[in-house]
This record gives structure tokens, sequence and C-alpha cells, in this order.
């Protein structure tokens, strides 16, 4: 378990996207079989307008809250303008707000100062759920523009939960476990079938298996896909492996410190013609995963008409010896220790190493923790690092806005570009975003696909592999899948016979 | 553990010496050297004979033992046999660096503190005790993640948890040979400090240090791997045995890879008890005061 | 003794504040970092605001009122993290000095007494495998076969799955079980323990027993001791008379002493074996450069050591006549 908080605004974990969509509930969700389908949640009906500046919700008049409270347009409005003013980390998805109407109990209103066609998406993310106000102002919490000190509540959000989700909280022990209750007064139509759901932290892979095996569990999230081949034949498991919209890359910084050879584009390009990707995803995830083109994932949309990269160790030679570096150099790879969605990052960049060597570029391997991480990457840079990517939403412009060379995005300012001036610079990019943000349809879809194809362009995010996942439950539970908004929905679980 | 290992010098220094007649001893001792003997041949030719390249992909990955890879292959298809016979190259350089440094760090500031008394032992002596009440995993752990990762730095973290153990020791020598007449008579005629250290202290000294420095080899060596496991020692993809060990663990069902490092790691540490338990007799420390 | 730890805080708060890293990801999260709004009221909400100088005086002044802040990454006071999780280590080093000293005492008085027979050898070489052994190996290689393969052992954890941890009275699992009445749950925890307690306990046997076998070994040859046996005294006798009592000295002196070095090594064992107790906490809290819990860890790890210090200096001297004459 991830756990960076129970208080649905200020959480912004893996795990809370699964807590967050069980206990609170979103006006809209993602389908999960289908990433760019929205259906109904708490609201029955909504549209944007032409320009997708202003987005209307009709909520569902039946929906109430754990305790029997209707959940109404206040609600809405409160629990959205109190993610927006705690500065939380998911503060961002409510960035460019206008204003938010509640013209009346049943109906929305949010207005954004530029288009933003990426709100519906976004009102789907878990981050976005509905908390009954009364409720969390009683306890301290605040809505208000000063809501950043003035809201007192995010411990009594550790015991206590106040959604409208199937479950409700139980009991919260950091390190060991999370219980969910059974909400018996449910409003919608799939009713929870379990009394108690617990989330246990059980760290490795091994023993989740040997849990799931014993009967000892139900379900296991982080089974390796190394592993997932000693369930085979066991009747009592039901497994699948899945897409997923993960994924795990390594970024250039031209501008980091001894990192001057990567400002030339075509050695940064020679470094993704070295790459073995196929060997990688055999290397790291046994197979069980995609080479992704751009850094918008397989699935999402833009990122169907891409090429993938491929491996050219020739073309890579050649390349850099065109750049007058067929001798190689050396390069700091400093990485943040890290065994994400499968994958390890000291394997990875061992991988990659052994890769780059061929073409004479030695990367110096260091692995620290986050904390030291974080620092080098923001002050001195780091040439060469690995890093990995969820979604929080299904909105490909997260993927722009945090990667692309544009003003505000992350890699922009650690890459050593993004504003105007700089080598790396890509004003393009904010032109295709404005357009993207404002259409619909297919010129999103193009918008989108152009965008992936200049961050290709740009070489500073190259992906390695888009792991799979694995699903693996107790044969008779039933509805287990992945959800690109959520994570799991608890809700849709239950039990055969 | 290497936690305990301060408790060397108690046991160093009790109970009666078993005899080279008795076989439980001459079995280690031989058994000790013979293991000893084989890791240094191990450190000086590996390159020539072993089968494989330790950091290059031979072959499929996740092989189990095999004909052709004795200890099979790791998840990035490297021979395992090949990288635990490195891995000797990387850890016992380290940890018999470690040891030699702070035996020299703790004689210097031992006899320093001995002979001169006053405010430099008070000095030394405070600065053992701030070191020794400090954990020491947690000393090397602070001092490594300070520094960053790296071999080099872990040999830093590690020479600061152990001098003061020398230290201490070499400081008690002093004391009580400085009262000695004989060590009172040369003084008195002149014999200066560098010379009494050099021609009374330090011989007498030089038997207790040498068998705590062979017993606490093995513990250097845990260790060291003990940083690495912890990510603050060897950077990849060097075949460092702790580091090799945190490789493994992430593949459990494919137990080859973690254990021959470990096996590695427990045949050095015995050995060097063995043979510090041996020299201990052989030299008979108490026989001598 | 406050001074002392006043230095311990003082030395953690500087370590941890210069190392140059950033702890504002285990707060807001990788992604979030570039983002000044969030950083900035970030820094605001956990007190990164200030000058060191500053945020270190107001450090020591909640601590004056027993305030150690709250942990980052828990979003808890540290005071109730270590106190929830302070059962946990302490039920785990119990157990491991169990193993440890009855077994090493048990070992070393055993050897002494078959002096040179195989049985000599065998619980010798027992005992010095034990501290040649990586504890972090060891504690895989055994929950690889006693548990994954043989299934004789419960896996890694405090609490049986599917099962609720009994009702939080003292918090040690055990102990809380009894009380519950539920002896099933009791057994189940006690089993749970005995893995991590005998990786933990191991190397500490073995350095306890061979100090207890030259110990006795010496009094043995020891004049008083012959005299009693010449007298005729049962040999068994003997040994428990004059033999184990004396050799009780050393023992204790290493006891007491590793006591604090238990809880040390404990951070190994709690990372192999999830236990979720300080030492998982103190490598968490490390890793992720969680300011206060750090300090807060540091603060405790003084303070057992100091307490264990005194309590072996107490038991030394009511154990030893000698000194208590004096």
């Amino acid at each position: 378990m991830d756990v960076n908080s129970l208080d649905v605004s200020r959480s912004y974990c893996d795990t809370c996207q699964i807590f967050n969509t069980a206990v609170y509930e979103t006006l809209i969700t993602v389908d999960p079989a289908d990433p760019n389908k929205i259906l109904p949640r708490l609201a029955t009906s909504w549209e944007g307008n032409a320009d997708n500046t202003v987005f209307t919700f009709k909520l569902d008049p039946a929906a109430t809250f754990a305790d029997g409270s209707a959940v109404e347009a206040a609600d809405v409005k409160w629990s959205w303008e109190r993610l927006a003013n705690l500065n939380a980390p998911a503060s961002y998805l409510m960035s460019g707000l206008k204003s938010l109407e509640a013209p009346d109990a049943g109906t929305v209103v949010a207005t954004f100062e530029a288009p933003n066609s990426a709100f519906l998406p976004i009102a789907a993310a878990s981050y976005l759920g509905v908390i009954n106000s009364d409720v969390a102002a009683e306890q301290g919490a605040s809505a208000a523009a000063d809501a950043e000190t003035a809201d007192k509540a995010e411990e009594w959000f550790l015991a206590n939960s106040a959604g409208s989700g199937p479950y409700t909280l139980e009991s919260y022990t950091q390190g060991e476990s999370l219980i969910l209750a059974r909400n018996d007064s449910y409003w919608g139509p799939n009713k929870p079938v379990f009394p108690r759901v617990t989330i246990s932290q059980v760290k490795d892979s091994s023993s989740q298996l040997q849990q799931l095996q014993a009967g000892d569990a139900d379900i296991a999230m982080q089974i390796s896909l190394d592993s997932v081949s000693q369930l085979d034949g066991d009747s009592n498991v039901s497994t699948s492996v899945v897409d997923s919209f993960n994924y795990v890359y390594i970024a250039l910084s031209p501008g980091a410190e001894g990192a001057e050879n990567l400002l030339d584009v075509n050695v940064r390009k020679a470094i993704v013609k070295a790459i073995d990707y196929d060997g990688a995803i055999e290397s790291l995830v046994a197979g069980k995963g995609k080479k992704q083109a751009s850094p918008i994932p397989n699935g999402f949309v833009g990122s169907a008409d891409l090429e993938l990269p491929s491996y050219d160790l020739e073309g890579a030679k050649q390349m850099l010896s065109d750049a007058g570096l067929a001798d190689g150099f050396d390069l700091d790879a400093t990485y943040p220790e890290a065994n994400v969605y499968g994958v390890d990052f000291s394997l990875m960049m061992q991988k990659i190493q052994q890769d780059l060597v061929k073409v004479n570029i030695n990367l110096q391997l260091t692995p620290v923790q986050f904390p030291e991480w974080a620092d080098r990457i923001n002050a001195k840079g780091i040439p060469v690092t690995a890093v990995y990517f969820a979604p929080d939403h299904t909105d490909p412009s997260q993927y722009i806005q945090y990667f692309g060379e544009i003003p505000g995005s992350s890699w922009a300012v650690r890459a050593g570009g993004g504003e105007a001036g700089t080598p790396l610079d890509n004003p393009r990019e904010s032109e295709l975003l404005a357009t993207a943000l404002a259409s619909s349809g297919d010129a999103r879809t193009k918008a989108y696909t152009d965008l992936g194809q200049q961050m290709i362009d740009d070489a500073i995010i190259v992906p390695i592999v888009n792991p799979q996942l694995v699903l693996a439950t107790a044969s008779d539970i039933t509805g287990m899948h992945y959800s690109a908004c959520c994570n799991l929905d608890l809700g849709l679980l239950g039990l055969a016979g | 553990m290497s936690l305990l290992s301060a408790e060397s010098r108690i046991y160093a220094d009790a109970g009666p010496r078993s005899t080279w007649k008795s076989p439980w001893r001459r079995v280690t001792v031989i058994g000790g050297m013979i293991v000893a003997v084989v890791w240094l041949i191990v450190v000086f030719t590996v390159q020539w004979w072993a089968p494989y390249s330790p950091l290059e992909a031979v072959g499929k990955r996740l092989q189990p033992p095999s004909w052709d890879h004795w200890l099979g292959t790791d998840a990035l298809s490297r021979d395992v046999f090949t990288r635990t016979l490195y891995g000797a190259r990387q850890t016992l350089p380290v940890s018999l660096a470690v040891i030699v440094t702070a035996v020299t760090i703790g004689t210097v500031l031992g006899a320093a503190a001995g002979f001169m008394g006053g405010k430099v032992d008070s000095l030394v002596m405070r600065l053992v005790d701030v070191t020794f009440a400090f954990p020491p995993i947690f000393l090397a752990m602070a001092v490594a993640a300070a520094l960053g990762p790296g071999l080099r730095n872990a040999f830093f973290a590690m020479v600061i948890v152990w001098w003061p153990i020398y230290a201490r020791l070499i400081r008690g020598q002093v004391m009580a040979v400085k009262h000695r007449d004989h060590i009172q008579a040369a003084m008195s005629i002149g014999a200066t400090r560098w010379r009494v250290l050099h021609k009374h202290v330090l011989p007498l000294s030089f038997t207790p240090a040498l068998i705590n420095a062979t017993l606490d080899l093995g513990q250097v060596v845990i260790l060291t791997a003990t940083l690495s496991f912890l990510g603050l020692g060897a950077k990849p993809p060097s075949p460092e045995w702790g580091a090799m060990i945190t490789d493994g663990a992430q593949f459990f069902y494919q137990w080859w890879i973690a254990v021959a490092p470990g096996i590695a790691i427990l045949t050095v540490a015995m050995a060097f008890n063995f043979l510090g338990d041996g020299l201990r007799d052989a030299l008979d420390v108490r026989a001598k005061r | 003794m406050p001074l002392l730890l006043l230095g311990i805080v003082t030395i953690a708060f500087c370590i941890s504040r210069l190392i140059p890293a950033n702890p504002l990801t285990s707060i807001v999260g990788e992604r979030a970092l570039n983002n000044e709004k969030v950083v900035a009221a970030a820094k605001a909400r956990w007190g990164l605001n200030g000058s060191l100088p500053e945020q270190y005086f107001i450090y020591i002044k909640n601590l004056l009122t027993g305030d150690l802040g709250t942990s980052f990454r828990t979003r808890q006071p540290v005071t109730s993290d270590l106190l929830d999780r302070l059962p946990a280590t302490l039920e785990l080093a119990a157990g491991a000095l169990l193993v440890g000293g009855v077994g090493g005492v048990a070992l070393g008085a055993y050897a002494a007494s078959k002096k040179d027979r195989p049985a000599d050898h065998i619980s010798r070489g027992f005992a010095l495998l034990g501290s040649s052994l990586p504890v972090f190996w060891i504690g895989l290689v055994f929950l690889f076969v006693l548990y994954a393969r043989l299934g004789w052992f419960p896996g890694p954890g405090r609490l049986p799955p599917r099962t609720k941890p009994p009702d939080q009275v003292t918090g040690f699992y055990t102990i809380d079980s009894l009380l519950d009445g539920n002896f099933t749950l009791f057994r189940q925890c006690l089993w749970r323990l005995v893995l991590p307690c005998f990786v933990l306990g191991w190397a500490y046997m073995g350095q306890l027993s061979r100090l207890v076998r030259a110990a006795m070994l010496d009094e043995i040859n020891a004049d008083y001791v012959r005299t009693a046996r010449a007298k005729g005294l049962a040999e068994r006798l003997v040994m428990r008379r004059h033999v184990l009592r004396n050799a009780w000295l050393p023992t204790l002196t290493i006891l007491g002493f590793s006591f604090a070095q238990l809880l040390t090594a404990s951070v190994l064992t709690e990372t192999i074996f999830q236990w979720n107790g300080i030492g998982s906490y103190a490598v968490q809290a490390a890793n992720t450069l969680d300011f206060p819990a750090v300090n807060g860890v540091s603060l405790f790890a003084g303070l057992a050591f100091l307490l264990a210090n005194l309590t072996t200096d107490v038991l030394y001297a009511v154990a030893d006549p000698k000194l208590r004459l004096a």
C-alpha cells in the first residue's frame, strides 16, 4: 500500500484510487473495458458546450451518502472547490477553473477560463470524489480560498469517511491494513456483496502468491510477471494477464551537468535506437509487456497511429559517428530505487547499460532513494534517469503537461528547456495542446497524435516498456478488472454461486 | 551478525585454550585455511579461468543450474557462478582494507591517548564512546547515506564504525605497559615515546590486534554485504554478494540467484572465525601476560 | 542523560537535514515536485519554511512539550506511530532474547560439559554458523524453504491472514489474544514469532554460547570446583551450584549490552519478515527522509540504549556480591 492520505482531496497514490473509488463517488466514471467511454455514476447526464469551456452535470436524485442524506450539488461544489484550494498534489486537476455553480440541488455547472476538453475524463478521476460537506465541515474541513491553512480535517479522515460509495472506512493501520465495511444503505445499482473488505500490506509478490494459493487472500494485486506461471493449473485461482496504461521510461536531460553531448538531438535519437526493447521486455517482465511509441500510453487517444521504437544498433552507431562521437562518452545515470509495475529499476538500468555499452556510451549507475533523486533531478539534473507513470485520469493532456517541452512541464524544467529561447523549447507543442483542448472527436485525436510525434522527435522521454498486469483472484470472485481511472472498483466485485 | 562483534574481544580473552591436539582445532584451522586460500586464489586468478564474463548476458535468463551454468543464470542472463566468483574481488579487498585502515587509525589514536593522557586521552575516548553509543548498522547507514552509495563510501562508513574497537584495545595495552619498570626505566634514560611504542608496546599489542582483526574480518564481510543489501554498498552492475542477494530476493522461485552469494559470505565469515580462534590458541595471548 | 539525548536529537537533526535530498517527494509525490503552488503549500504545512536554526528551535521547543511532530509519511503524530509499533518490536526482541539467551546458555553449558566430544563439536559448529550468517540472507532462505516449499512455518507478518488484530490493550498480539481468551489466535501469533525470533536470536546465541562455554571451562578447572568435586558432590550439582552460577556474570554483561543491539539488528529482520515494528519504521523513515520520524526513531534508539545500559549495571550489581559490597 502506498497510501499517502485517506482524505480524498489530499490523496495521490495508486492504493488511494482504489480506496477513493470504493468509498467516495465521482459524478461520472470510465468504462473498465474501454478507457475512452464515459459512464454515469452520481450524475445521470453531462454535457460540454461547443468550445469545451462550460460543463453541466445533472445529479441522480436517488443518490445518498452513507449517512442517508442526499448528495446535492452543493456537496459537489464544496468538494471540488476544496480540492482546488488545498493545493494538494491532485489540485492541478482543477486548474483553469473559473467558477463552479449549483443553480439547483441537482445541477452542477463548471466553467473554465480556456477550453478544456480534458475535463470529462478528469471528472471521472477518483480524486474528484464527492464528500458529504456537512459532516466534513464539522470536523474542521474547509473549502474556502484559504483551505490550504484553514483545513484541519486530514487526521479525521484517517479514521472516518464521509462518502456515498458502496463501502465505508472501518479502520486503517499504516503499513498493515486498510479495512472497509459495506455501506448497507448504498443507493446505486450494484449493491456491495462483501460485509468487509481488508486491503493488507503484503510486501512481496511471492508472499501474495502464497497467500492466494493457500486461500488466505482472495485477490492479489502485485503478482510478479515472472512468477505468474506458478499459478498455472491451480484450480482455486483464476488469473488473467491484461494490458495496463502504466509504463516505465528513461529520460534524457541535455540540460543536466555533464550531459552536453545530449544537446545534439541526433545523439539522443541514437540512444533511442540503441536500446533493445524486445530484450528489455523479456528481461524485465518476462515478455509480458508492450513497446510504447510516445509518452501517451497504448490505448489512450493519440497513441494508435505512431510508429513503435525499434532496435537498430548499426543505425545508432552511424548516427553517433556522424555526430563525431563514435568513440563514445560517459553519462551519469542516477535513478531511484524502485520496483514498480513489476519492473525493477536496477535491472532495467543494467539492461540499458548493457545495450548502450555496444555504442560505446558508458552509463555510471547510481541507485538512490527517492528524496535524494528528487534533490538531484531538480538541482543539477541527471543526464539519464528512470521513472514511471500511471495515469491520473484518461485524458492524454496530462502527458503533454508533464512531459512536453512546454512552459510549466516537469520534464521541460528537468531536461533543461521549456522556456522560450532554450534549446529544447518546442512552441509547436503548446499550440497543438491548445488545439486539442478546444476540439473534440477526430480533430482532438489528430492533435494528440501530432503531439505524440512531437514528443518522439524531442527524444527526451524514452518509454521502455508498458507492462501488462496480472489479475489474480480466488476462482469464486467475479468482476475482477483493471480500470484506467480507478485502478480497481471494489463495488464491481462479487462472489460466484 | 556484525552488530555483536564488539564482543569478540571478550571471548578472545576468555576460556582455556584448546590445543592443537584437539581434533576440533585441527579440523577448523585447516578447513579455515583451505577456504581462505581458495578465495585468495579466486581473487587473483579468476579472470583467467572463469567460464563467462560477469557482466555480459550469456544464454537464456533465469535458467536453473545446469551443466553449462553450474549455478544457473540471473534475470539479465548472466552466469551466477561467474558472478559469485567475481564477487570475491569486490568484497574481500574492501573488507581487508577496512580492517587494515581501522587498525592503523585505532593504533595511532589509541597509542596517542595512552601515552599523552590528559586532554588527548579524554578527547579520543569521548570519540570512542560516542561511536559506540550509536548502533553500528545505524551509523554505517547514516554515513553511507550522507556520502551516497558506492563501495568506496561504504568503506569509509565501515572504518568509522570499526576504528574505536582498536583504539580502545591499543590504549589498554599502552596503559598496561606504561607503568612497568623497564619502560619507566627506559623513559627515564631518555628513550623517546616513539621508541617505547615501537620497541615495547607494539610487539605486545600486535597479537591481540591480529586475533581481533582476523575474527572481525568475517564480520566486515557480512557488514559489506549488508550495506549492499540495503542499497548503500556496491553500485550495479558489479557482482557484489549482498547486491546479488538483493537481486535474487525478487526472484523468490529462482532460488539459485541468491543462494550462491549467501554461501560465499558464509564460507568467508566462517573461515575467518575459525582462523581467528586458531590463531588465538596458537599465540596463546594469556600465557604471555 | 537528558544532555546525551539532546545530543542524539541534534546529531540526527543535523545529519538528516544536511543530506542532499528533498523530503517533499514523500509529501507531495514525485509528479507534483515541479508544481510551485503545491510545493509552497506543503512546505508551509510541514514546517519546512524557516531557516535551519529556526526549524531546530521549533523542533526542540515542541519536544520539550512532548510533541515529536507529525510524520510526513503516515500523517500521524510520531509519538503515536512509535507507540503503535513498539509492541511489535519488543515482542520480536524478547523472543529473540529468549532464543539467544536461553539457547546460548544451554548450548554453551552443554558443550562445556561434553568438552572435546562430538556433541561439543556439533554445538560449537551450530553456534559458529549463527554468527557467520548474514541475517537478511538466512531469513530469506528460511522463508523459501520452511514456508514456501515445506509449509512448516507461517509466512511473514504478525497476524494470520483474514484475522483481525485482538482488541488493543497492550499492543502485544500474544498477550492481547490471551486477554481476549482467544487461544487459537494466541497460538497462531506465537507460531509466527518463531522464525523471525530464531533468525534474530541465532547470531546472538552463537556469541553467547562461545562465551558461556569458555567461562564454564575456566570455572570447571578452578580450584573450588575441584574441591567440591573431590568432596564427592555429584557432577550435575557441581555444575549447577558452582559453575553455572559463576559463569552467569560474563553472560549478564553481554546480555544487557545485546538488548540494544538486538533492537537495531531487528531492522533487517523486520524488513525481511514484514514486521510492522520500529525497525521497519526506521528504514522507511530514512528512505523517505521523513524528518520528524527520523528524529523520533533516533531519540527512541538512544533511550533504549541508555535504558539497556542502566539495566545491565543494575543486574550486574545484583548478581555480583563483590560489587554490591563496594
